[in-house]
């Protein structure tokens, strides 16, 4: 491999004209490889984001209430998280164009102000309680939240800053790969590896049979894997990275590898909070449960766990903060791009600064209404997730959009099962958030 | 992709550092056409909307109790 400048077309003819840097291999296999790890990113950070502080919460909580027994269910959303997702990663590549812009050009003023202004309210409720998180985890781990969250926010603040996507990709890359320590506390805590392929392959139900209280941990925990920023997130970071149409096929294997690992994260989680059950601790949340497992786990167990639940929740703001900041500098008709300097994106920098500034900022009044906030995502997800499906499976089917990239008949089966089936869900979980005294054998709420 | 010169060499470009391709202009497009899945599927969604909004105003109507 040598590292030298070629002026080259896109296509592959080589021309005088416009410049391009390149790598020269002298294999297919290297030449695949290598563009894979070039085009390598969206998918890992979009699918492993996903399991942000909410979602710690929730698998942990399904785990310490019913062990092993929904491990299925998360395996079940493995080929839901990726259809989804594929279709994004068309549509991006297609168009060039993040998912907001296209529903504003596609379907009009008034759905896109509707999708935009939805998205921009339940992704900064949504990063108040990753930073909530964090204030709860930098507690546990003897650090004074009043220094550690203003330190985690201005971190999250430099990473965008270097005026170079690929910069930031890569330190977002690194956190995403520090996920991996999820397995090897799974695997000092949790129960016997044949009790967890048992339960991940064949579906059961725990003892008690069916209840209210399960049916929402259910909701939850779809609802956590499938997030309405992941599409806008995605789509928007396919255009900044520039992606082609012959990177699709290496688009799509990002995107299954991330769905891959989000899945086994999320599967570890469950597996932790198993363990905290098996120890007769009682949930009350992910950082107690970090300090409970330590008790006879050691400091590794309860150190490691409160900075997996750090990262997930930065993970988580970097993602949503980038979603809200690509959209509405699409929608203004802003410069919206990490590749851009501050002073040439303006706009979309400050927009980032201050999702991030204020949700940091809201966490540190004392006696912030954070249950609140918690109903708040909880209602605005449950309506800002069957809208954004739909938009974007008739945007799939839109074939003077899309041309032949648009969906094929199988897909149309695939995606309108999983959006009816997502929709009933949805309603469900509204009721109950709403009008709980509807349920009155339910004895407390989902978890975000 | 193969080189011109040499076809036993590829070369591999990041996309950021690759010519921009040419992408569908969206904006030429203009609106969706209106068919009648699309119509539906926009009428289900207000539907599922009007939901909502009724719920959170129940919801309202009972804390104010």
């Amino acid at each position: 491999m040598t590292d030298k400048t070629i002026a080259m077309t896109a296509a592959g003819v080589e021309t005088d004209v416009i410049p391009a840097r390149g790598r020269v291999v002298k294999s297919k296999w290297m030449r695949d490889l290598l563009t894979f790890l070039m085009v390598f990113g969206p998918g890992l950070i979009v699918m492993v984001a996903d399991n942000d502080a909410g979602a710690v919460s929730t698998y942990s909580q399904a785990g310490a209430q019913y062990g092993t027994h929904l491990l299925w269910i998360v395996l079940l959303l493995l080929p839901v998280t990726y259809f989804i997702q594929e279709m994004v990663v068309r549509l991006g590549i297609a168009t060039g164009k993040g998912h907001a812009a296209m529903i504003y050009q596609r379907f009009g003023k008034w759905w896109g102000l509707f999708s935009l202004v939805d998205l921009e309210l339940v992704n900064f409720l949504t990063l108040v309680t990753e930073f909530a998180a964090i204030h709860l985890a930098l507690s546990k781990l003897g650090v004074d939240p009043r220094y550690g969250v203003p330190l985690a926010a201005a971190g999250l603040i430099f990473i965008v800053l270097s005026g170079s996507y690929r910069r930031w990709e890569r330190s977002v890359v690194f956190l995403c790969l520090l996920d991996f320590a999820w397995f090897a506390i799974a695997g000092r805590v949790g129960p016997p590896f044949g009790q967890v392929v048992k339960h991940s392959l064949l579906p059961s139900m725990p003892a008690g049979g069916i209840t209210p209280d399960l049916m929402f941990l259910v909701i939850a925990i779809v609802g956590t894997t499938i997030a309405p920023w992941q599409l806008f997130f995605q789509q928007s970071c396919i255009a900044d990275k520039r992606l082609r149409f012959a990177d699709l096929k290496w688009a799509r294997l990002d995107t299954l590898l991330g769905a891959f690992i989000t899945i086994a994260a999320a599967a570890c989680m469950m597996i932790v909070g198993t363990a905290s059950h098996a120890h007769g601790f009682r949930f009350t949340d992910p950082a107690q449960m970090a300090i409970d497992l330590g008790r006879f786990g050691g400091p590794f167990v309860r150190d490691g766990l409160l900075l997996l639940m750090i990262n997930a929740a930065v993970l988580g703001t970097t993602a949503i903060s980038l979603s809200s900041a690509w959209a509405y500098g699409e929608v203004r008709g802003w410069p919206h791009s990490l590749q851009f300097p501050v002073r040439e994106a303006p706009g979309f920098y400050v927009l980032y600064l201050i999702s991030v500034a204020a949700a940091a900022g809201i966490v540190m009044i004392p006696r912030a209404p954070l249950q609140l906030i918690i109903l708040g995502v909880q209602v605005l997800a449950g309506v800002m997730l069957p809208s954004a499906i739909i938009f974007l499976q008739l945007l799939l089917n839109d074939k003077e959009l899309l041309g032949e990239f648009a969906n094929k008949p199988w897909n149309n089966w695939v995606n309108w099962t999983i959006i009816i089936v997502l929709f009933v869900l949805s309603v469900i979980l509204a009721v109950q958030v709403t009008a709980p005294n509807l349920f009155p054998s339910a004895a407390g709420g989902p978890t975000t | 992709m193969e080189t011109m010169k040499n076809p036993s060499h590829f070369l591999v470009v990041h996309p950021l550092d690759d010519v921009p391709e040419v992408k569908v202009d969206t904006e030429a497009l203009g609106p969706m056409a209106m068919t009648r899945s699309v119509r539906l599927s926009l009428m289900s969604l207000r539907a599922y909307l009007v939901l909502m909004i009724l719920l959170v105003v129940y919801h309202v109507v009972m804390l104010a109790r």
